[in-house]
């Protein structure tokens, strides 16, 4: 199948992009990789009138420690992601999620901030930026604000960006004060839409045996990146041995509600979560990254 | 794979009921509705434009009501057609009782998709459909009435028009 016909623009400003979504009588898109986008079109799932390319905005693209974060360029492709000594050294749990993210041939053209606007609820990256307690810069008519990701993933796909914003950037804390990180996944097969996720960061003291700190938080197991705050409560604090563990587990169920989806039932997916979260915990206190 | 949800409404079940069969309130409250011509008092014609994620179509169909027991409850059927995206169905078993002056309303939906709608959304199907059902109850409690809740934020005792006891869940 061809995509219907549509109108296309490149601009080369921030500002030129916006104008142009504005100035649009029609349905506008932004084109960026273009990974999820094109899939679409060529299914005529979606059927825009303009596709307005910013794949060529300048400033949107490369990663550059800014003061005491790690920046993030919208543009940024998730092989660029995978292959950073700035992300190995200040955010591993990117790198760490980044070989997860579909294929090679999509992680080439696929760009970070096009996950983070997409929002899919199966993404690696959102989960992962979540965990990061990172900011979201987004560009719209009024200039730009900053958004925390804990308020900028509203639902189904759906986030802080209003029609016509643009996301800029992800500011992310490269203060290194956690000292160990994880991501792990379940799918049928590599590369596949995740079955269940998990992106973690933690912090142990007395040694690096009592966990102090952890964000846990989950792909695929909601409408949004779920962050397991009561299977958190349960394993800080703790030098997370088998009794925390399987505590953590069992409040798993306070923090996620999975739908059923296709052939597997709630309960089978709050399974799956449960297994990834003892494998998770187990690498945590092993000091895995 | 039932999505139920439960509203306490501020009005009589006579006033509930008329505006469940009301077109020009169905239009208001079903989400993305962009025409809802009256065929019949049971059947419809409508124009329904979806938006979630990487959808964004316009489904051509009809809305139509079965199992009428005026003032209990109806089946609201909706199903459309996107074109070469394929096809949406979806029907809500909507139940309303007395309850000391007030009106509790019940739902159970469900919702189906085929064509290329299907190949990429069938893992989203249960999820798109609790979000686009609860839009059009929040919408409808509110038109009578009472304050959007959000499973966010639920609308708490002090909001008299609308209580929301149970946001969508699955059964």
């Amino acid at each position: 199948m061809k995509c219907r016909g549509f109108r296309y623009c490149r601009v080369l400003t921030v500002e030129e992009a916006v104008e142009s979504f504005v100035s649009c009588e029609g349905e506008a898109r932004f084109l960026a990789g273009g990974q999820s986008l094109l899939p679409a079109l060529n299914l005529r799932l979606s059927a825009p009138d303009l596709l307005i390319d910013i794949s060529r905005v300048e400033g949107l693209r490369g990663i550059t420690l800014e003061g005491s974060d790690l920046r993030i360029g919208a543009l940024t492709r998730h092989v660029e992601v995978l292959h950073s000594p700035l992300v190995a050294e200040y955010a591993p749990l990117l790198a760490r999620a980044a070989r997860f993210v579909a294929h090679p041939a999509i992680r080439n053209l696929g760009t970070f901030g096009g996950s983070l606007a997409l929002a899919d609820p199966a993404s690696e990256f959102p989960a992962c930026v979540l965990a990061l307690n990172a900011q979201i810069e987004i560009a719209g008519l009024s200039g730009r604000r900053r958004v925390a990701a804990d308020d900028y993933f509203l639902g189904l796909y759906e986030t802080a960006l209003e029609p016509g914003e643009i996301l800029t950037a992800v500011y992310i804390p490269a203060g290194r004060t956690w000292q160990r990180v994880c991501f792990d996944e379940l799918s049928r097969r590599r590369g596949d839409y995740a079955l269940a996720g998990l992106a973690a960061q933690a912090t142990f003291r007395d040694g690096g045996e009592v966990l102090t700190a952890l964000r846990l938080v989950f792909c695929a197991l909601g409408s949004k990146p779920m962050r397991a705050q009561a299977a958190e409560a349960a394993l800080l604090n703790t030098k997370v041995d088998a009794v925390a563990i399987e505590a953590a587990q069992h409040a798993l169920s306070q923090d996620l509600s999975p739908d059923e989806a296709e052939d597997l039932s709630s309960a089978a997916r709050l399974h799956l979560a449960r297994v990834l979260l003892g494998r998770v915990a187990h690498a945590l206190r092993e000091g895995a990254c | 794979m039932d999505i139920t949800g439960e509203y306490r409404i501020a009005a009589s079940r006579e006033i509930v009921w008329s505006a469940l069969n009301d077109p020009d309130v169905l239009r208001q409250c079903i989400p993305g509705c962009k025409e809802l011509e009256a065929k019949s008092p049971e059947e419809m014609d409508a124009k329904v434009a979806l938006k979630v994620g990487p959808v964004s179509a316009t489904f051509s169909g009809n809305v139509r009501l079965e199992d009428i027991v005026a003032p209990e409850g109806y089946t609201l059927i909706g199903q459309g057609n996107g074109g070469i995206a394929g096809f949406a169905k979806g029907r809500a078993l909507v139940r309303l009782a007395e309850a000391g002056g007030h009106t509790v309303l019940s739902y159970e939906a469900r919702a189906e998709i085929g064509g290329k709608l299907a190949s990429l959304g069938s893992r989203l199907i249960q999820s798109t459909s609790r979000k686009l059902a609860g839009q059009f109850f929040d919408s409808f409690a509110a038109h009578l009435g009472g304050k959007r809740a959000t499973a966010d934020a639920p609308v708490s005792a002090e909001v008299d028009d609308l209580e929301l006891i149970h946001h969508t869940q699955n059964t």
